[in-house]
């Protein structure tokens, strides 16, 4: 796990020295700024979604979810108040991440499953409740959650370094993250070893939910304004980073810093793309290829070691 | 009267409106039934002309079925819709194809159905259609792009922000910009980058350009959303720089308003959703209608926005006679 991250951060400093040789753009405060900021909204939304898979799930919701709790508290700050709308985003964003917990633990639906249920019915919702508008201009002060600055700082870069720092702790220093960890390596020895595991992956799904809220007001406050179909161009980056990152689909392993290490690298590769002015249709390509690769390092090098001996699943 | 202006498109003939409606639907040909396809639910640009069809059907005695992809902008889902409004039968489609290529054989089984079809806003590649009524995009970028480099005194670096790649409506008018750019050896093309019509990838590719280039003067963006995640991006890096756009939505207008958008070059959607229903229905009751109905698409600034600036639920549709009046001229 250390290795494959060792490896990650490789690949960003040499992808930095390529692009700090290809432009002179690049290598400036200004552009590692934009960099970060762009990464971390990338951060907030993969980083709940990295505790699911952790626990071998997946949430394919939060895309539809960051819709809809933006178009929530998009209205509830229209209506006068901004912590309304900032309250709204969260509970809209924890309660749909509640009922796909539900669905999982209730209803034993596969993540999978219920999470990709859960986008269409969100969808639903949302484009219900939009009727096609935009509800858009927002008060300067909330905006400054999405485009401020403190100290130098993009103000989402805190919130990405806060959850950061939360999450580490609560994934490596807490027995919740233990449990987490635990039943993605392997939910049945889990559950005999005396770990709740409904409650933990009800959790996980709730917090995968909220993190999709909290997300959504910063992506609002960016934007300065809400639709329908804002969320939707996020959900596969988000997955994304979390697999560039080394966090397997399989579970049990992973780490938030992973996901982080994945959404800088991604933001980068776009970001070098659009300083060299390369087309438009290369874009995705690159993507692709860099999960597929990223992926393939990781069953490399977790395999090398047992290869000596019997043949082991590389997961 | 009060509405004469119309965005000073549509011709001052707007007065008359309600009477001659009044006069051309009497008969016993009311009820018809008209089928509109648009090709989502989340572009306001759709939800325009989807009211804009309502305001004719309703005004003609006509009922309204709306059907929308579930997906946005999916082929197989208009494609399935199609076979369920062939079952249904309406009186007459109207219909946006999702792909103006890969929708073809969609129109080609209304017409073995025997279902006259109006082609709305994206020309089809083939099919039989009663009439094709939309906005040249071409000239939308045109258009769009000559103002810009007008107002930028004909010199200056630019970019673009292209639309969803591959999307007929997005290649055409950045080929219109770029025919724009052509005419000023002055003005230099630093990026063209893809912003899929979305406004989080705008602002991004936005900045992105903002910190490879030192000085942009001019944003031409394929639509408002774009324009809006451009202002953004340049507000928020504290530059200057002057940014067009194409639809003419009610965001634009009130960016045009706040000295943040220099113009949208409007393409109507809510009247292209009355003249697209009127067609069908005109159609239906045996009425002449033209082939072509391609309108006046104004560079809409902070001289002319008019009624623009009403949310479209309040605006009704103008009269058949002032539409065609100019359009249909002797020579057409």
């Amino acid at each position: 796990m250390k290795t494959g991250l060792a490896y990650r951060l490789l690949g960003v400093l040499l992808l930095c020295a390529a692009l700090t040789l290809a432009t002179d753009a690049f290598l400036t405060v200004s552009n590692l700024l934009n960099v970060l900021r762009q990464a971390s909204l990338v951060f907030l939304l993969a980083s709940g979604v990295t505790l699911v898979v952790l626990t071998a799930g997946l949430d394919l919701s939060i895309g539809a979810n960051v819709g809809l709790s933006a178009c929530v508290a998009a209205a509830a700050i229209k209506a006068g108040a901004v912590e309304l709308g900032v309250a709204a985003a969260l509970a809209c964003g924890l309660t749909i991440g509640l009922l796909n917990g539900l669905m999982v633990t209730r209803l034993h639906v596969p993540p999978f499953i219920a999470t990709y249920g859960m986008l269409w019915v969100v969808h639903g919702i949302t484009y219900w409740y939009m009727a096609g508008q935009t509800v858009y201009d927002f008060p300067e002060g909330f905006r400054a959650l999405g485009s401020g600055y403190l100290l130098g700082l993009p103000v989402p870069v805190y919130l990405m370094g806060a959850c950061l720092a939360l999450g580490g702790v609560f994934t490596r220093h807490t027995t919740y993250g233990h449990e987490i960890y635990a039943i993605g390596a392997n939910a049945e020895a889990a559950r005999l070893s005396g770990i709740p595991v409904r409650a933990r992956l009800n959790l996980v799904y709730g917090l995968s939910g909220a993190m999709a809220g909290l997300a959504s007001i910063v992506y609002l406050a960016r934007l300065n304004s809400a639709e329908a179909d804002i969320g939707e161009p996020l959900m596969l980056p988000a997955i994304a980073a979390i697999l560039v990152g080394g966090t397997s689909l399989f579970g049990g392993i992973g780490s938030l810093s992973g996901t982080l290490v994945g959404a800088i690298l991604l933001t980068l590769v776009l970001n070098g793309m659009n300083l060299l002015a390369i087309g438009a249709n290369w874009q995705p390509l690159v993507t692709g290829v860099i999960v597929v690769l990223a992926v393939w390092i990781d069953v490399a090098t977790r395999r090398a070691p047992a290869a000596a001996g019997s043949p082991v699943r590389a997961e | 009267m009060m509405t004469d202006t119309r965005r000073g498109r549509l011709a001052p003939v707007v007065v008359l409106t309600g009477m001659l409606i009044s006069c051309a639907q009497t008969g016993d040909t009311a009820g018809d039934e008209i089928a509109l396809f648009t090709k989502n639910q989340t572009n306001p640009y759709f939800q325009s002309i989807r009211l804009g069809a309502a305001d004719a059907a309703r005004q003609l005695d006509a009922s309204l079925v709306h059907y929308v992809p579930t997906r946005p902008d999916s082929i197989p889902d208009q494609m399935s819709q199609i076979e369920d409004a062939i079952i249904k039968r309406p009186d007459a489609v109207v219909f946006i194809p999702v792909d103006f290529q890969a929708m073809v054989p969609g129109v080609e089984k209304m017409n073995a159905a025997g279902i006259p079809v109006v082609n709305l806003t994206d020309r089809s590649a083939g099919g039989q259609f009663v009439s094709f009524v939309g906005c040249d995009d071409h000239r939308l970028g045109l258009d769009s792009g000559l103002y810009l480099l007008e107002r930028m005194g004909g010199r200056g670096n630019v970019i673009i922000l292209e639309g969803v790649g591959g999307s007929s409506n997005s290649k055409a008018r950045v080929a219109g910009f770029m025919e724009a750019i052509a005419r000023f050896p002055d003005v230099t093309l630093l990026a063209s980058q893809p912003g899929n019509f979305q406004r989080l990838q705008a602002l991004q590719v936005t900045e992105n350009l903002l910190q490879a280039y030192p000085q942009i003067d001019g944003v031409m963006a394929a639509n408002d959303s774009m324009a809006a995640g451009a202002i953004e991006a340049l507000d928020a890096a504290n530059r200057q720089a002057l940014v067009t756009s194409i639809n003419g939505t009610k965001e634009a207008v009130d960016a045009i308003k706040a000295g943040k958008l220099l113009a949208s070059t409007d393409c109507n959607g809510f009247v292209q959703g009355c003249i697209g229903t009127m067609v069908a229905i005109r159609h239906l009751r045996g009425l002449p209608v033209p082939a072509e109905f391609q309108f006046p698409q104004p560079v809409v600034d902070n001289t002319n926005y008019g009624d623009l600036d009403r949310p479209d639920e309040e605006r009704s549709c103008p009269s058949w006679e002032g539409l065609t009046e100019g359009l249909l001229t002797p020579d057409d």
